[in-house]
């Protein structure tokens, strides 16, 4: 039973994480029909920044993490600004499969090769926001970092949830989503909409890495692996829904462990994804999405 | 006489269209036999002047990656299909030559044959269910793809796991190493010209219009009576052959096959020739190709910020040209050719209209 337990801990951990970068693409997508890729690279520019701001330049935790998330705001309004916006306001529609997935493709080429130039490739990981030994309760073990990760997840899931169901400014958000043309002509400015989620994402996912680093480490590398599995945990919510993008991350990430403790520790991430391919192939109905959504 | 009657008898008279006759007139289609041959012939010209040095080699491997997106422009760039799954079909291509010529003892042309029938299955068999899945879902079915069967290659001895398989021998053996390299070369420049003329070849068909409207339009395909399965399965099947042809180029250019051909950046690199040349033009794919891999392996500095590079031209092509190099060389050129244009039409006008004016003078002064 502890084993179970322990596997859980681990599985719910490592699924808050596919969550939460689900849930910042699943939001974004929602209005303006762009994946993210670059979400992961936020969240390593988040990592790594603020390590290296600490341990290198010996700015106080607090301020290096405001510093951080500043920069990667920074770097996410410029982005909009410079490219999105010439892309897609000054050129609308007609964009098909470049507009979906090549614009912030470009973006975290870009940010993989900066980060490797300015940071080097070794691991980095920012201090610990909790320090101190794991919580144990009985055999049952929890890395205070893990503890963190999950409730920021369960948050930040629950609050873009209620974000877009509740207030007026979430669904003005999704109508940008639903048809560009028709949101301007009732006076929703589309483009601020898709430039505050995507800074607002681009933040979060930042502070996501400034969090998970200390269970996990960050190289410039780390960024694609994390963007691919926030795609795959939000097209378990069609892309749109980031509450539910949260869940199947959770049930990815409990999946894995599960796999890993009672079949491989080798092969666990092989099935993982193995069984992940089988459910969107055989059926792709679990995934919500129409036949035209590219 | 009434005018049906006209009619009848008009089309009484009329030499009857046959359907060998149609079949005839579509034959007639030089474009893509001769871009072919001119590919083969200008590549074999090419590595036979490089005389098996090292820029021979790049170029060969270059060849690789040219046979593996002339394949994507049909599938990415023609039929809008969204597959990632082209490096994992390169990996079966150069695994399946590597395996069956170290193991198996068989011969480049065996082993090429068999490849090619591998591939062809293995991508009937995953098409048939991949291509059920609509637009994104089959993105992201395919994005899976590369991550567990990299993993699958680097952690069975069988195939060499993270070293791969070493031996793999030239298509075309020859007395010394530039020899084989070259008679390689001539080979894969060979295949890449078959590969070209059979794309062009269904783009330019009734086939290559019924994937253009489905790619504007599912509905629209489905309204004209396109087999919308059927053909989303034809071009994977199709792009997945070519994909494993390209890997068995490399492996015989190389001489070994590692696990990064399956993996991620195997595939980002074959996007960003596809995407920066002209995902809609064969032969911007294939220059693309060959640029991009002398680029990345002969230049200290692109080759050290190869992603910072990748990226700002990936952005800037989209921006500017959404359709690349190729988009916007046809724009300079179209506009190029429609001065051109405009000034014969002036010229041959004023040269109409002084012979004008001087017969009429000439008229004017008989009368």
């Amino acid at each position: 039973m502890s084993e179970f337990l322990n596997l859980l801990a681990a599985g719910l951990t490592s699924g808050a994480i596919y969550g939460i970068f689900g849930a910042c693409l699943a939001v974004w997508f929602r209005v303006c029909n762009i994946l993210n890729l670059a979400v992961g690279d936020f969240a390593m520019l988040g990592a790594i920044g603020t390590a290296e701001l600490v341990q290198s330049d010996h700015v106080p935790f607090p301020a290096a993490v405001a510093a951080d998330l500043a920069a990667v705001g920074l770097v996410a309004w410029l982005f909009d600004r410079g490219v999105l916006h010439f892309a897609f306001d000054r050129r609308p529609g007609g964009h098909g499969i470049v507009g979906v997935f090549f614009y912030t493709f470009g973006l975290s080429l870009v940010i993989e090769g900066v980060a490797q130039t300015v940071f080097g490739t070794d691991v980095h990981g920012a201090p610990a926001i909790w320090p101190g030994p794991a919580i144990a309760i009985a055999d049952f073990h929890v890395q205070r970092a893990g503890i963190l990760v999950i409730a920021l997840a369960v948050a930040s899931g629950l609050v873009l949830w209620a974000y877009l169901r509740f207030t007026v400014s979430g669904r003005a958000a999704s109508a940008c989503g639903e048809s560009v043309l028709g949101s301007r002509i009732v006076g929703i400015d589309s483009a601020l909409f898709r430039r505050r989620i995507f800074v607002a994402t681009a933040v979060l996912a930042a502070l996501f890495g400034v969090v998970e680093s200390p269970l996990t480490g960050f190289t410039y590398l780390s960024g694609p692996t994390i963007s691919l599995i926030g795609v795959v945990a939000a097209g378990f919510a069609a892309f749109r829904k980031p509450g539910r993008a949260v869940v199947a991350g959770l049930a990815i990430g409990v999946a894995e462990a599960m796999l890993g403790g009672y079949v491989s520790t080798s092969y666990n991430d092989v099935l993982l994804y193995a069984i992940l391919f089988g459910i969107i192939i055989l059926r792709p109905e679990v995934l919500g999405l129409s036949a035209t959504a590219a | 006489m009434t005018e049906p009657a006209a009619t009848a008898r008009e089309s009484a008279e009329a030499p009857a269209v046959t359907p060998q006759a149609v079949r005839r007139i579509r034959r007639r289609d030089p474009v893509p036999v001769a871009t072919a041959a001119g590919v083969a012939i200008v590549g074999s010209l090419v590595l036979a002047a490089m005389n098996g040095s090292y820029l021979g080699l790049t170029i060969t491997t270059g060849v690789g990656y040219a046979v593996v997106t002339v394949g994507m422009v049909l599938q990415l760039g023609y039929s809008r299909q969204l597959a990632f799954s082209q490096s994992v079909f390169m990996g079966v291509g150069a695994y399946g030559t590597g395996v069956l010529e170290t193991k198996y003892n068989f011969n480049s042309a065996e082993s090429l044959l068999a490849v090619i029938a591998i591939a062809a299955l293995a991508a009937f068999l995953v098409g048939v269910v991949v291509t059920r899945a609509p637009g994104l879902a089959l993105a992201l079915a395919t994005l899976l793809l590369p991550l567990f069967i990299y993993q699958l290659a680097t952690f069975s001895s069988w195939l060499g796991s993270f070293s791969g398989i070493d031996g793999v021998l030239p298509f075309w053996n020859g007395p010394t190493y530039e020899s084989a390299l070259v008679r390689s070369g001539i080979v894969s420049v060979v295949l890449l010209g078959l590969a070209t003329g059979v794309v062009l070849r269904v783009m330019r068909s009734g086939v290559g219009f019924q994937l253009m409207a489905m790619a504007e339009d599912e509905r629209l395909g489905e309204s004209i009576g396109v087999s919308l399965r059927q053909r989303r399965l034809e071009v994977f099947v199709f792009g997945s052959v070519l994909a494993a042809v390209g890997g068995a180029v490399l492996a015989s250019a190389q001489g070994l096959v590692t696990p990064t051909v399956l993996g991620e950046s195997a595939e980002i690199t074959l996007l960003i020739m596809v995407f920066v040349s002209g995902r809609k033009s064969v032969i911007a794919t294939i220059l693309g190709a060959i640029v991009i891999e002398y680029l990345t392996t002969s230049t200290a500095f692109i080759s050290t910020n190869l992603g910072i590079i990748e990226g700002i031209v990936l952005l800037l092509v989209l921006l500017v040209e959404p359709d690349g190099v190729a988009g916007a060389v046809d724009r300079v050129l179209g506009r190029r050719t429609d001065r051109w244009a405009g000034n014969l039409r002036s010229w041959g006008a004023a040269r109409l209209r002084a012979g004008a004016d001087t017969g009429g003078e000439t008229g004017g002064g008989a009368a």
